[in-house]
């Protein structure tokens, strides 16, 4: 057996995560935005993970991801703006202001492009391969409040409340000048509830989408019958209850999703503290994994897919009245077995 | 089976699989078998040598041990026997494969009409049509008050006559347990008149011809006596559809897949399904579509379901963000 290995981060953040992501060269460069105003910056090597910097932010991070270098990092924040940090000197540059919190943040290497995601109903986009900082972004009005952004090389897919789902073509966000483009398509979610996650395919054909509802769909991007035919969805993330409490099944939500940048399946993580590997082709599910202590709140693959970082801390339920994650928000990096997350590719 | 899969193999597919001879248990493929065989049926038990056959244990048994094989491990009770050489398929009597098709077949078309009866879907590759579809019943108000009604009036008889302990004339629901005589089999008893599910496709060179006699094997060639015990030791098999009529007395706890013990036959609740199938094929109605009250799996599904972030207009994030720890007020920091 190929070696598989899981550690866990030393200086994790003090309150719950937001977002992780690696970067996606193959320099094992984690970032993870959490809710104590912060981003931390971790260098993973073979079997350990060590705090390079932390970035201090006004308040509450709710995303982050990497921009065109390793060195360059975006981040969405509660106190609505949209900031580039220079992740070795520290500077912070406000890129964007919403006049709602940010929630999501994407950026586009293909294209040049900084998506960012607010409560305010607006998504808004920055070209940074021409126009310079100061230009005034690119504001693109939606129908709901967004939950969850990805791009994928081609197509950025932004999940809206009342299960409204937009997808866009980046070339025509690209070359959008001052009138906002329309979607490419607009979809329905094929869940029910409140969409928690979305993960583009990273061979553009599709996407997977989660809920709160312990589900999971996967669809694809091409808009004939034959290729709609083919999504599905699939209860994930649930336990039986005991059968004094009445049985039946406690469902969690799906927080997290992830495709693996190289053999294009995916992970999902829930409320309930699990990690499971799916292959979309094969719909199968490969691996779960052991339970880790708290609810996922988000995954992230290494660029080169060795890694699978794995960021957990209490969930948010219904009927709580406060939250604290001190203490028990952690971040795990599991070093993934050669074949550990190869699909089978359809029978 | 060996491994569930998430879509449902046909029946080309499940009969393709390899298989053991000695317990019956089926496998993705023919290498995986053949280390089953060495693990569980061709190991010595004193040195832990994993012989190719039965037939090299033995001798193995005979020279290093300077002991007798006499049977085989982990081997149905009347797959024992040393005079048979099985390696992977290889040297398995023709009848027994032939008893095992009949067996994947069947349980095939047992699960498929489990299947469609739980979902309401069309075998697949059909559009609908065909087989026992879910029928979606429009009531009216008045009927379904009427119904409830019935309801009402019937649960209370129930207990009326629970406190007066005389027995109630109700059919018995069926997910109720399968009778002593089914419980030790997972296929059902032979029904006379009638034939396994419809649109089965019949398998007639497999069929035993009427008339033939017991322990004979019908159009097949029979084993040469040297053949030892094994064919003439197992049961006689009933066939499906079972023409005879009648079952052989102690059939169902006399087959050797009876003896495969848990997990080798197919189709846990197989029996709910057959008593469905034989009700729906008599005319009866399950429970679910007459007067009965709703199923107690829906109810407690219901009931049961808890989710543990139920908001579906607000998310988390959003609930996170007005906590006063959490809440940015752009004055202050302005």
């Amino acid at each position: 057996m190929a070696p598989s290995t899981q550690f866990e981060v030393s200086q994790p953040p003090t309150d719950a995560i937001s977002s992780l992501v690696f970067s996606s060269d193959s320099s094992h460069r984690l970032l993870v935005s959490s809710w104590d105003k912060h981003v931390y910056l971790y260098s993973i090597t073979d079997d350990q993970a060590s705090l390079l910097n932390k970035y201090e932010h006004r308040a509450p991070v709710l995303d982050v991801c990497f921009g065109a270098s390793n060195n360059v990092a975006f981040t969405a924040g509660m106190d609505r703006q949209v900031k580039r940090i220079n992740l070795t000197t520290g500077d912070q540059t406000v890129l964007s202001k919403h006049s709602e919190p940010v929630r999501c943040v994407v950026y586009s290497p293909s294209h040049s492009l900084l998506i960012s995601a607010s409560w305010d109903n607006t998504l808004h986009v920055h070209n940074l391969s021409s126009s310079s900082d100061a230009s005034e972004p690119l504001v693109i009005p939606l129908p709901g409040k967004p939950h969850a952004l990805s791009s994928s090389p081609t197509k950025l897919v932004v999940a809206m409340t009342a299960r409204l789902v937009h997808i866009y073509d980046l070339p025509v966000l690209a070359s959008a000048t001052t009138t906002p483009p329309s979607p490419w398509q607009t979809r329905e979610s094929s869940l029910k509830f409140l969409t928690r996650a979305v993960a583009c395919m990273p061979n553009d054909a599709g996407y997977a989408t989660s809920s709160i509802e312990g589900r999971v769909a996967v669809e694809w991007f091409e808009d004939t019958p034959e290729s709609q035919a083919r999504k599905y969805a699939f209860k994930c993330h649930r336990q039986a209850a005991p059968e004094e409490e009445g049985g039946g099944d406690i469902v969690y939500p799906v927080n997290a999703l992830a495709f693996h940048p190289v053999y294009g399946t995916f992970a999902s993580g829930g409320g309930d503290g699990t990690v499971a590997l799916w292959d979309a082709e094969a719909k199968r599910r490969m691996r779960q994994y052991q339970k880790f202590p708290e609810a996922v709140a988000s995954l992230g693959f290494s660029g080169d897919g060795k890694y699978l970082a794995i960021g957990v801390c209490p969930g948010f339920e219904t009927g709580m009245e406060d939250y604290d994650g001190k203490g028990r928000t952690r971040v795990f990096v599991r070093e993934l077995g050669e074949t550990e997350a190869k699909g089978k590719g359809p029978k | 089976m060996g491994k569930k899969k998430r879509g449902h193999p046909d029946v080309e597919e499940l009969l393709a699989r390899p298989w053991c001879y000695y317990c019956e248990r089926d496998f993705e493929d023919l290498k995986l078998l053949i280390s089953h065989q060495k693990a569980k049926h061709f190991k010595c038990e004193r040195c832990g040598k994993r012989l190719n056959t039965a037939g090299g244990l033995s001798v193995h048994m005979n020279q290093v041990h300077k002991e007798n094989l006499t049977s085989v491990e982990n081997a149905l009770a009347n797959r024992q026997g040393l005079d048979i050489e099985i390696f992977g398929m290889e040297g398995v009597p023709e009848d027994i494969i032939q008893q095992h098709n009949q067996r994947i077949i069947q349980n095939f078309y047992t699960a498929q009409a489990e299947r469609q009866a739980a979902t309401g879907n069309p075998p697949r590759g059909l559009s609908g049509g065909q087989g026992p579809t879910k029928k979606i019943k429009m009531e009216t108000s008045e009927e379904i008050k009427k119904r409830l009604a019935d309801h009402r009036a019937k649960v209370a008889a129930q207990k009326e006559a629970a406190a007066n302990g005389t027995p109630l004339p109700v059919v018995p629901p069926p997910a109720t347990g399968p009778s002593p005589s089914q419980a030790a089999s997972p296929f059902p008893p032979p029904q006379p008149g009638f034939p396994y599910p419809a649109g089965a496709p019949a398998y007639p060179a497999m069929a035993y011809q009427p008339g033939a006699a017991p322990g004979a094997f019908g159009n097949l060639p029979a084993r040469p006596p040297s053949g030892g015990p094994v064919p003439s030791a197992l049961p006689q098999r009933p066939s499906y559809p079972y023409p005879g009529g009648v079952a052989p007395p102690g059939y169902p706890v006399a087959s050797p897949v009876d003896a495969l013990g848990p997990g080798a036959g197919k189709g846990p609740g197989g029996d709910d399904i057959d008593q469905l199938i034989r009700m729906a094929e008599a005319g009866i109605k399950p429970a679910k579509t007459g007067e009965e009250p709703p199923a107690p799996v829906t109810e407690k599904k219901k009931k049961g379901m808890r989710m543990v972030y139920d908001d579906t207009e607000v998310s988390p994030e959003e609930k996170m963000a007005m906590l006063p720890r959490y809440r940015w007020v752009e004055e202050a920091a302005a």
